[in-house]
């Protein structure tokens, strides 16, 4: 299977911590891939440096076998996008406008939106259905709205791949659903890769393809969801006991304490 | 309506504007002008007041009210804070400080074709601009608390030692320094504008060419770069230029407030947050402002001139005040 993108060696540290100790990874296309693992394991760390926009002290990353620091900045936004785990909004944009800004890659400095740019934000908009919103202020909206929104910007970029930092965070049951379900949608669609943090155990096992828990800076294990959701793996992830219980062909995860 | 339309016809407006706020100005003062006796007859005094006053002086308040508007919407743009303002960030106090040092040291001169004051008073801005950024920004995100504390006491260390230069100073020199922190527009001639202009041009023409990645910027420095922003050049751009241009045109009139704050907005409250938007048409209106404010400064109180910057925090004040009690919508993050 084709690799879309791939970390070599991966090590990165701030202030001198070290947070991300010689990883190697690598994500077919087409592949829906969850992170996991306890707070301050290095999984925010690891999406930004998939995306380039930190770079690793020691390691690589490839896209497509080319080396992403090779590639100009504007280049790997069209294939790439990034949806952080709580998106700032420095001045009261609509959410159109937010929404557009995923065109930005695609236009030149002083040139504008075209038609089609507009046609591809309001579908991305549609996507995600928070058409109804476009007109709101960004600053007026909720929580799990703005995440929407976001989504809904990371969409319009129209990339292969797209690097999610807990795509589930603010959002109610149905809507952390509707997400987990448009990610598979957009993958069997149009088949992007996605990678996504997330703490959900519970959704990884629906919808993700393959898993890798991260633990202390270092992949702990990977594989398939099935391989990883097991008592002995997730207890010595998240340092506490778990219960795994299997019913109607679903899984179920529970802290024993 | 769809930001390029927006962008013309905002444009086409505000500058129709400025030329009419121009007009009035040129033709308004203690002394009485009559536009065809000084274009067409050869009454001398007419003349000289038409070319060599009123005009540069219009001029000149445009150059300053733009740009002191533009940098302070690019400021806006990089703290990511509508309290961000030359003025409010202490850039204006340095550019201030960083000219009396140079005009106390006899520093008149000009080097490399440059006026040495306005090269002291860049270093002061944009040491101060780096100064505020670094304290006020924590972990990639700019604590407004700590911006605007490190604004206040930026400005109260430089009116200090504003106040330290002058209490060494004799009479004169002591009232001409008072006169030109407040701000004012009177001593200009034509030459003094191409001066500003030099500095003043790339500055802004530096900010208007990133207007777009500041959109992008106020989604934070990860999806901007994530976006294809490269997110230090951009703010080592703002850094610089807004430097160059504010402190260009503060080494000539003062320390003119307000209009960096006010002007921004003003237009946010009316035409919404793009910056491609914002930045062009913050020179426009900010232009318009100034010129009207200094035509008031010079007419109100006739044949007495009262400083321009009195004129533009009194009624700046007042009016912003009076637009936020009216406007409904919240604008202030």
């Amino acid at each position: 299977m084709e690799k879309i993108i791939e970390g070599q060696n991966i090590t990165f540290s701030y202030d001198g911590t070290e947070v991300l100790k010689g990883i190697n990874i690598s994500i077919s296309k087409g592949k829906i891939v969850g992170v996991l693992g306890a707070n301050g394991a290095g999984k925010s760390t690891l999406l930004k440096i998939l995306c380039g926009i930190l770079n690793p002290k020691i390691g690589r990353i490839l896209y497509k076998s080319k080396e992403i620091k090779n590639v100009s900045k504007r280049e790997i936004a069209t294939k790439i996008s990034y949806v952080p785990q709580n998106s700032t909004f420095g001045f009261p944009f609509t959410v159109a406008e937010v929404v557009l800004m995923g065109r930005a890659p695609y236009i030149g400095r002083f040139e504008f939106e075209r038609d089609s740019d507009w046609k591809v934000a309001i579908n991305a908009m549609e996507t995600v259905g928070i058409k109804y919103l476009q007109d709101r202020l960004i600053t007026e909206i909720s929580g799990g709205e703005r995440q929407l929104s976001s989504l809904a910007r990371a969409i319009a970029q129209e990339p292969e791949i797209m690097i999610l930092d807990e795509p589930a965070t603010f959002l109610d049951l149905k809507h952390k659903t509707e997400v987990m379900k448009l990610l598979k949608k957009l993958k069997d669609e149009k088949n992007i890769s996605v990678i996504a943090a997330t703490h959900d155990i519970f959704s990884a096992m629906f919808y993700f393809d393959e898993i890798i828990l991260l633990k202390e800076g270092m992949i702990f294990a990977e594989g398939s969801a099935e391989e990883m959701l097991k008592e002995e793996i997730l207890s010595a992830v998240y340092e506490i006991g778990v219960i795994v219980k299997k019913e109607n062909g679903k899984i179920f995860v529970l802290p024993t304490e | 309506m769809n930001a390029k339309n927006k962008l013309i016809t905002s444009i086409s407006v505000l500058f129709l504007l400025w030329i009419l706020v121009a007009i009035i100005s040129i033709f308004t003062g203690s002394y009485e002008l009559n536009p065809f006796k000084a274009i067409f007859s050869g009454d001398e005094l007419s003349r000289t007041i038409y070319f060599r006053i009123r005009i540069p002086r219009v001029l000149m308040a445009a150059v300053a009210g733009g740009t002191l508007a533009i940098a302070g919407a690019s400021l806006q743009a990089l703290f990511r804070n509508p309290l961000a303002a030359p003025f409010t960030l202490g850039i204006s106090g340095g550019a201030s400080l960083g000219a009396i040092i140079a005009i106390r040291l006899g520093l008149g001169n000009t080097f490399l074709g440059f006026s040495s004051i306005s090269i002291v008073s860049f270093i002061f801005s944009i040491f101060t601009i780096l100064f505020v950024y670094s304290v006020s920004k924590v972990h990639g995100v700019v604590a407004t608390g700590r911006l605007l504390l490190a604004g206040v006491v930026v400005n109260f260390l430089y009116s200090a030692l504003i106040l330290f230069i002058q209490f060494f100073s004799d009479f004169i020199q002591s009232l001409q320094t008072i006169r030109w922190i407040m701000g004012s527009l009177d001593i200009v001639e034509l030459d003094t504008v191409w001066k500003t202009l030099i500095f003043a041009i790339p500055g802004c023409v530096i900010l208007l060419s990133i207007t777009k990645d500041m959109n992008l910027f106020a989604l934070g420095d990860d999806v901007a770069s994530s976006l294809g922003v490269n997110v230090g050049m951009m703010e080592k751009k703002i850094y610089f230029a807004t430097s160059l241009a504010v402190s260009a045109v503060i080494s000539v009139t003062g320390p003119i407030g307000f209009v960096g704050l006010i002007i921004p907005h003003v237009l946010r409250m009316i035409i919404g947050v793009d910056n491609r938007i914002i930045l062009p048409c913050s020179f426009l209106l900010g232009a318009s402002f100034l010129t009207a404010a200094d035509t008031v400064s010079r007419t109100i109180f006739t044949p007495i001139e009262i400083p321009v910057g009195i004129i533009t925090a009194s009624c700046g004040g007042v009016f912003f005040l009076w637009l936020l009690m009216r406007m409904k919508k919240e604008v202030i993050v």
